[in-house]
């Protein structure tokens, strides 16, 4: 026995082993004799600005409930567009609290303003444990608000023990603030969406040829009939736009004709009625979208050549954000059946286009 | 009486084989489809306050006027993108989130040609109304024509949204995250080309439309770190009950363009030049309504970005590797084999 032990301290003194022992010494070290307590989040956070309008003076009520049971001494807010805290903070735009005042205080008190810059605050006190159960509120007047409306904000929180929110922070957490009033500044452009519609529009909407509807002719179950319908479109709004096509199904009374629900070829002989929003060989008809930018284009369903579909409610075109003008031809197709009821088969659509959300 | 019975009868056939012959009636061109109108407007007002404000509409037609007829309709959300679905028909039932009772705007209105005309309209909150959103979209139609087998009309839509500050039920729970393909429509994790937009899905299960706010981290299996700041850059929204898909482009390219006279900035997703391999994703987020508490928003996914080209030149090394290989192998083998033959000639001497 005694000479098995021998052998492996031998072995364990070996300079092959050595490193390897380090490391493991090393680790139990620093779990045995690190901290217990760690950083928490801020729990129960939320702001509250008196005024969301942009550029406005007002106050803000920042409230949070101290987790960690260690003696806080300051509290730094940091205002910055990212609410992560390892990220540069960069400043909301317009943003202004080098004149805020603390005017008052709940739940955890003692504390006043011991530094501040443009979007830099540090509340200090005397250090001492957190003893209120509940969430604590600070009231900071005289804060001008940010003037970007168009991206949330974030107050960076840092709970310390030191007074001049120096050292390691003891709990962490963010709250949200968002301008949602604008004021009207000249030099913006606001959002505008345009929209044309007829038989032939021009590139910008300038001009229509003041025609509304098509006229197909006489249905002949050997014959495709065919029409073409012009659009033009444009936004500077980030969120883009949509075209719904909205329509009744063509009828003559109580006898209709039917639009495939997927996009489907021109079938002669067969009830059929469908758009697309491109250029076609069978039958040839339509044009491709004109327009240089390619934000906005043709729904799926709506930008394939030679199949057509129409289903009320479709979106026929989108654009997911700004778009300068794009000019979209409609191609019509008309298909009957021998045995269709006679009648002037007719359908009035629709053609809607909306901001999005 | 048979004799008028038999004239009646010839008389519908003839009409019914003139509608079968004849094309649709002509109709008089009517006025101007072109319009130009504010795409979005955003208000917050307390209970009992209310808001004038103004639309401005023009008539882009430079020759005729432009008549239209205003109506507000509700909406809700189409798909997981950001479009409304209009509830456009008359007896449409009103939803919970309707801004239609507190929503007054022109019934008409005509514009002349090249001009633009200013409406007033006004949000009234009543001093009962409870904390929320409320929404609903302000349509102007131009008149339908009569005649043609396919009448065309024009419509543009405003979307309004208005919030009521309190205490609101916020919760948004993360379904997806991860690589989205825009071509295919679908999330991916496994991408054979570049993926240039990092989604997330959320389903808004509170009582108020929510825009969350935060930053995306990619980061590369050798460690190489993309962050998207702003990873909800149009402000786009999760209606109430939506499960909504938010799309960020990994990297932006921004530019000034003209639109109608003025200068926009524009941006578009661009090559972001991602190396092969595989990548985390985690998102950091919260939202809040104004006063309410801030909600915390966090998740982590991953993806393989391996082109054609990679897995190409990663077979052929693979190949030559395993040619090595196999010939350091067989190397060692005979050089085994010959020692043993030696061993055993050896021992074979000895034996002699």
């Amino acid at each position: 026995m005694q000479g098995l032990f021998i052998k492996w301290e031998l072995r364990a003194v070996k300079w092959q082993y050595l490193l390897l022992e380090i490391i493991i010494a090393a680790s139990l070290v620093m779990f045995i004799t690190s901290p217990v307590s760690a950083s928490m989040r801020l729990q129960e956070r939320s702001l509250y600005m008196n005024s969301s309008r942009a550029g406005d003076t007002t106050f803000y009520k920042v409230s949070f409930l101290y987790m960690s049971p260690d003696p806080i001494g300051s509290v730094e807010l940091l205002f910055c567009n990212d609410p992560i805290p390892y990220h540069p903070c960069v400043a909301p735009e317009g943003l202004d609290v080098s004149e805020a005042t603390l005017r008052e205080q709940f739940g955890e008190v003692g504390f006043s303003i011991s530094e501040q810059s443009a979007n830099r605050l540090v509340i200090s006190r005397t250090a001492s444990t957190p003893s209120v159960a509940g969430k604590s509120s600070y009231e900071f007047d005289n804060i001008i608000n940010p003037t970007n409306s168009d991206y949330a904000f974030a107050i960076r929180l840092k709970t310390h023990s030191s007074t001049d929110a120096s050292g390691p922070q003891v709990d962490f957490g963010s709250v949200r603030g968002q301008i949602t009033e604008t004021i009207e500044i000249e030099t913006q452009v606001p959002p505008m969406l345009i929209f044309c519609f007829a038989e032939e529009v021009e590139y910008n909407c300038t001009k229509t040829n003041k025609v509304h509807y098509s006229d197909m002719g006489i249905l002949d179950p050997q014959d495709t009939l065919t029409a073409e319908s012009q659009m033009a479109v444009g936004t500077n709004a980030s969120g883009g736009f949509v075209i719904i096509a909205d329509a009744p199904p063509m009828s003559a009374g109580t006898n209709t004709i039917d639009s495939p629900d997927v996009p489907t070829p021109s079938r002669p002989g067969t009830n059929q009625f469908g758009i697309n929003l491109v250029a076609n060989s069978s039958p040839q008809i339509g044009e491709n979208p004109e327009g240089e930018w390619a934000n906005a284009v043709a729904s799926e369903d709506y930008g394939e050549p030679d199949v057509y579909k129409f289903k009320s409610g479709d979106v026929v075109a989108y654009s997911p954000n700004v778009s300068l003008m794009k000019k979209f031809t409609v191609s019509y197709i008309l298909n009957s059946s021998p045995d269709l009821r006679a009648g002037v088969y007719t359908t009035t659509i629709n053609y809607v286009a909306s901001g999005r959300f | 009486m048979n004799r008028l019975k038999s004239s009646i009868m010839v008389a519908l056939a003839a009409i019914i084989s003139i509608g079968l012959v004849l094309p649709a009636t002509q109709v008089d061109a009517q006025g101007s489809a072109a319009l130009g109108f504010p795409p979005k407007k955003e208000y917050t007002i307390e209970p009992g306050k209310s808001i004038n404000d103004t639309l401005t509409i023009s008539n882009r037609d430079r020759e005729e006027a432009l008549s239209l007829s205003l109506r507000v309709v509700d909406f809700t959300f189409n798909d997981e993108t950001g479009t409304p679905k209009l509830m456009t028909a008359e007896d449409a039932p009103r939803t919970t989130w309707s801004l239609k009772p507190f929503l007054t705007i022109p019934k008409t209105v005509t514009i002349e040609p090249g001009t633009s005309q200013t409406l007033d309209m006004n949000v009234s909150i009543p001093q009962n109304q409870g904390a929320g959103s409320f929404y609903s979209a302000i349509m102007y139609s131009t008149s339908a024509p009569d005649g043609g087998n396919v009448g065309l009309s024009a419509s543009g839509v405003t979307l309004v949204f208005t919030r009521v500050p309190g205490e609101v039920n916020q919760s948004l729970n993360l379904e997806k995250l991860g690589a989205f393909d825009r071509k295919k429509d679908s999330y991916v994790y496994f991408a054979t080309e570049q993926p240039d937009t990092i989604s997330y899905t959320l389903k808004n299960e509170g009582n108020v439309a929510e825009n969350p706010s935060g930053s995306i981290i990619i980061k590369h299996m050798f460690g190489k770190e993309t962050v998207i700041n702003d990873m909800n850059p149009n402000d786009s929204l999760a209606l109430i009950g939506q499960t909504r898909r938010f799309d960020s482009c990994i990297k932006l390219k921004q530019q000034e363009v003209d639109f109608n006279g003025s200068r926009s900035e524009a941006t578009t997703c661009t090559s972001p030049g991602l190396w092969p391999g595989l990548y985390s994703v985690k998102l950091v987020a919260h939202y809040a309504q104004n006063g309410n508490p801030t909600q915390d928003l966090e998740g982590k996914a991953s993806f393989w970005y391996l082109p054609w080209w990679f897995i190409f030149i990663s077979l052929i090394a693979l190949a030559i590797l395993s040619y090595h290989i196999w010939r350091i192998v067989r190397y060692i083998k005979s050089r085994r084999s010959g020692a043993s033959l030696s061993k055993k000639r050896t021992s074979l001497r000895r034996k002699k």
